[in-house]
This record gives structure tokens, sequence and C-alpha cells, in this order.
């Protein structure tokens, strides 16, 4: 391992403060759902969230933030590539 | 690479779902309205508590904290075990009410992603069960904790999966 791809020690300060923005962007999601909210621009906001959620997790609790490793490129071209499909479908449906 | 090729299947999934309801979005639309999305919301709180208990874990271990991430291991483990029985509740409604894979399409994807999903979290208990049972035996330490990264980094795995497909079959109509 090179000092760029060495896990850093976590700081639990921020990943709890990541864990509420968590916890806020899923009840902000469930909510457009309960009130009905519909339509591309709704949708393609909800999987923003999504996928803002999915970039958090690899960053803070993976500990990916900051180092130079596949798994970071992993996680965030899964997270983009069926993002872009998933909008791509969208659009098409709308 | 066990965990890459998970991804890529829930990936795969996820796409042919999005593409196949471009084909049917008066079906996808109508159907969606009939799922329980409280028990989603329950679902998904539950999973993110858990990663945050097993990054807790995690960090617990680095810092050569046995019994504290021995105990972090328990709550994520429970925070699963949440998971599992809200899901398997919608199950049940479900089967009560005659909804099976050949109900329609939409029902089709519905229960064989979350289904293949809901056995990924199986795994993901049995792993960081396995984790906890040898942090107990004393396996692990702040200089060797490779397989408490590894049973952690396939619990987060779920949980991302979990994060896209909360919104996807939920509520994106």
């Amino acid at each position: 391992m090179t000092p760029d791809d060495t896990p850093k020690p976590y700081r639990i300060r921020p990943c709890t403060v990541v864990y509420i923005a968590l916890m806020l962007l899923t009840l902000a999601t469930w909510l457009i759902g309960k009130l009905g909210y519909s339509g591309l621009q709704v949708s393609l906001v909800v999987l923003g969230f999504a996928l803002f959620k999915g970039f958090l997790i690899g960053d803070y609790y993976m500990g990916l933030r900051g180092i130079k490793s596949i798994w970071r490129w992993v996680i965030v071209l899964w997270l983009l590539i069926p993002g872009i499909l998933i909008t791509v479908a969208f659009s098409t449906a709308a | 690479m066990f965990i890459l090729a998970e991804l890529l299947v829930f990936a795969v999934f996820f796409s042919v779902y999005a593409f196949t309801r471009a084909s049917h979005v008066e079906l996808f639309n109508s159907m969606q309205q009939t799922l329980d999305t409280n028990a989603a919301l329950i679902n998904t709180l539950a999973l993110i508590t858990s990663s945050y208990f097993v990054m807790r874990a995690v960090a617990a271990i680095r810092d050569n904290r046995a019994d504290h991430s021995y105990r972090w291991l328990l709550a994520a483990m429970f925070m699963g075990l949440v998971f599992l029985v809200v899901k398997s509740g919608e199950y049940s409604h479900h089967f009560e009410h005659g909804i099976n894979l050949r109900t329609n399409l939409f029902y089709m994807f519905y229960l064989s992603l979350t289904f293949f999903h809901f056995m990924h979290v199986i795994m993901g208990m049995v792993i960081l069960g396995a984790v906890a049972f040898k942090m107990k035996q004393g396996a692990y330490s702040a200089e060797e904790h490779t397989g408490v990264e590894s049973g952690a980094s396939y619990w987060h795995m779920v949980d991302i999966v979990w994060l896209v497909l909360f919104p996807l079959v939920y509520i994106m109509h």
C-alpha cells in the first residue's frame, strides 16, 4: 500500500453528521412519495438523493474518501452508470 | 471480486426494470401505489442505521477495542433483523392477497428484485454473525482485522443497493 491508498482513521463526528443527513434525505424521499408528487423532474430529484446517499456511504462509512482506491471508482461507477441508464429510461417514458 | 459481481447483477436488474417500465408506465405506476411505503421507510432507516453501527464496529477494532466492536456488530445485526421482519410482513401481506410472480410484470420485478436483495441481507447477517463470533474469540485486533473490514464492505454494499432500490421501486413514477 502507498500512503494514498492507506485507509484513514474514522472521524466519528463527520460520520454521525452523515448519518443524520442520510436519515433526513430518506425522510424527504418518503415524504415526496406520500404527498403523491410525480413526474420526470421529481423522479430525478429522488434518484439524485439516492445516488448522493450512496456516495456518502462509500466515502464515509467505507472510508474511501480521499484515498486512491479502485473501490472508490467501483462505487462511483456503480452509482453513475445505473443512474444514467435509469435517467434515460424514465426520460424515454415521460 | 465477489462484491463487484453482486453489484453488477443489481445494476443490470435496475436498468432492465427501468427500461421495462418505460414500455408499461401505466401498469407500473398503478401497481406501485399498492406498495407499503411506510414499511419501505422503516427498512431504509434500519439499513442506514445498521451501516452506521458497522462503521462504528470497524472504527472500534482499529482502536483495538474488540468488546466495543462486538457490541456494535450485534447492534447492526439487530437492525438487519428489523429489516427482515418488516420485509417478511410485506411479503406475507402480498401473498395473502394472492400476489405472486405471475400476477403481472410489475410484481414479477418487484418480488424478484426485493427477494434477491432480501437474500443478500440474510447473507450479510450470516457474515456479520461470523465476524462477531470470531471477535468474541479474540481473533481480531488493531493490527489484524481484515475479516471485519471485508464483512463491513459486504454489508455497506447491501445498504447501497437498497438505497437505490427504495426510490426506484417504491417512489419514482
